[in-house]
């Protein structure tokens, strides 16, 4: 397996989320699985798409296959979880594994997930606001509707800073960071937080200049509606 | 607090030294009658920026004696090249519509020189409503050269201030680097260069406490120093000044040992006039910056 073969793969898996989201049926776990020519590649793109994998569940309240489920149950087991993350980058795989997990377990009727650890972690701190929004910007599987934990908790607390962080890369046309911090302004606004922009022209404006990388278009229709717009 | 002080008074005194040593260089190349004022960028604008600089450091008081006799060299000079207002006078009483000589005046007659015959002519254009096809913000630019001079109008501050880009509050990422300028200039205006802080609404407050650290960020990484000042300028003209020290030595980085402070972040040329024709600005902009800063911090009027 390499690392670009595994990014173009979670860009087809992210494509194929998008389109069940958009009605064109189920995301197909298995199929998703046996139609790659490397299926290890295949699992690493599932763990890489992390919870999104679960939007159609979560969103339209399809169902979740066994088939699928052991898709991802595979995931972990070829990819296992960082158990005691120390460097950034393990702690943002361990929030991020976490609520793939965490979401399987929902939509299995398992058992819940343990937290990694304090989301100050792997957030820091928020007076470094520049920092600390592309730290949430790539936790950004976790901002799903109906999302909750420490991290949604943290960032949820921290209005002006998100929406600086997002202002930041919109100005630095850095539509990656800004779309996926989007994402988590339009779930900070579903939660009923105040915020210090208009969460719908941002969602437009982001979506005019993101280009047409699936995993981005996901972030923007996950923003599109947990703001509630068309 | 004390580091910040310390930062913001050498930034804006090397600026003003480097101003003040550099001087002649802004001056009307040989006699102001047969300046093309047609082309204020070139000597006229400049001369209007210096008496600028120099006449806040003389209102807030707050700088050395070097740089407060350094200021009001400045200001005579430049009182001096526009042979003491005459230009400005001919120049408003020729052409009732601009707004520089007004502007201009403002600057020195803050400073109290002042010049009879063109009062007279500026409360008649006032009187006339002469100068009124201008952006929103340079309405406020003329309503306070007005108010600083002492010319009694029925301008609307607010009122003029919503017909900005800054008033309408628009979202924070609808700004470009000319927009940006016209938002700071907004800020100067209205507060009069900081002395009024009080005359922006909260709505304006909040969104500019917001959105400050993030346009002050951007503009930095980009090496935009002179926007980088307007911008701290801007910072100590809140209720609340907004005075960050890593922002500050940040500025101070960029400043030379000559006390220039580039415009922004390409080579600087050797050749002096040239380095001072492509770099005054942004000494004018430090200088106000620091004086500001230091005086807010300081507890000063504005």
């Amino acid at each position: 397996m390499d690392a670009s073969s595994c990014a173009r793969d979670a860009a087809a898996l992210a494509d194929r989320v998008l389109g069940a989201l958009r009605g064109s049926g189920g995301v197909g776990l298995a199929d998703f699985l046996a139609s790659r020519a490397d299926p290890t590649a295949g699992l690493g793109a599932v763990r890489l798409v992390g919870a999104d994998i679960f939007l159609p569940h979560v969103v339209l309240n399809r169902p979740l296959t066994a088939q699928d489920a052991e898709v991802v149950a595979a995931s972990f087991e070829v990819f296992p979880q960082a158990t005691e993350p120390v460097a950034p980058e393990q702690r943002v795989m361990a929030w991020h594994d976490w609520s793939t997990a965490r979401l399987l377990a929902t939509l299995t009727g398992d058992a819940a997930v343990a937290a990694p650890d304090d989301p100050a972690a792997v957030l820091g701190s928020v007076e470094k606001w520049a920092r600390w929004s592309v730290a949430v910007a790539q936790l950004s599987s976790l901002a799903h509707p109906g999302a909750t934990g420490p991290v949604v908790d943290a960032v949820a607390a921290q209005p002006q800073a998100l929406c600086r962080g997002v202002l930041r890369a919109a100005l630095r046309r850095d539509f990656v960071i800004a779309s996926r911090l989007t994402r988590w302004v339009a779930l900070t606004h579903a939660m009923g937080v105040r915020l210090p922009v208009n969460p719908v022209v941002l969602v437009d404006h982001v979506a005019l200049r993101v280009g047409s990388e699936p995993r981005q278009l996901l972030d923007l229709a996950v923003a599109r509606h947990l703001v509630g717009a068309p | 607090m004390t580091s910040l002080v310390h930062t913001a008074h050498d930034v804006a005194a090397r600026a003003l030294g480097w101003l003040h040593t550099n001087r002649d260089l802004g001056a009307f190349e040989d006699d102001a009658a047969t300046t093309d004022l047609n082309d204020p960028e070139g000597a006229y604008k400049p001369l209007c920026e210096l008496a600028l600089a120099s006449s806040l450091v003389l209102r807030e008081g707050v700088a050395g004696t070097n740089e407060q006799r350094a200021a009001r060299a400045l200001v005579g000079f430049t009182w001096q090249q526009l042979r003491e207002g005459d230009l400005l006078y001919e120049r408003q009483l020729r052409h009732a519509l601009l707004t520089d000589p007004l502007e201009t005046y403002a600057h020195h007659a803050r400073s109290g020189l002042r010049h009879e015959a063109l009062e007279q002519t500026l409360v008649q254009c006032a009187v006339e409503d002469s100068m009124t096809e201008l952006l929103p913000n340079r309405r406020l630019a003329v309503a306070n050269a007005h108010r600083i001079v002492g010319i009694h109008r029925d301008d609307d501050f607010t009122a003029m201030l919503r017909q900005t880009w800054l008033g309408r509050i628009p979202q924070p990422w609808a700004l470009d680097w000319y927009t940006a300028y016209y938002m700071t200039h907004t800020v100067f205006h209205v507060t009069d260069w900081g002395a009024k802080p009080g005359d922006l609404p909260p709505d304006v407050v909040e969104y500019l406490e917001n959105w400050l650290p993030v346009w002050i960020d951007v503009w930095a990484e980009a090496g935009q120093w002179d926007l980088l000042g307007e911008l701290l300028i801007v910072s100590a003209c809140l209720p609340e000044p907004r005075c960050d020290l890593a922002e500050w030595e940040l500025f101070a980085s960029a400043q030379h040992a000559d006390g220039l402070l580039p415009r922004d972040d390409r080579p600087v040329v050797d050749d002096t006039e040239q380095r001072y024709h492509d770099h005054k600005h942004t000494a004018v902009v430090a200088t106000i910056a620091g004086t500001l800063a230091m005086s807010r911090l300081l507890g000063g009027q504005a």
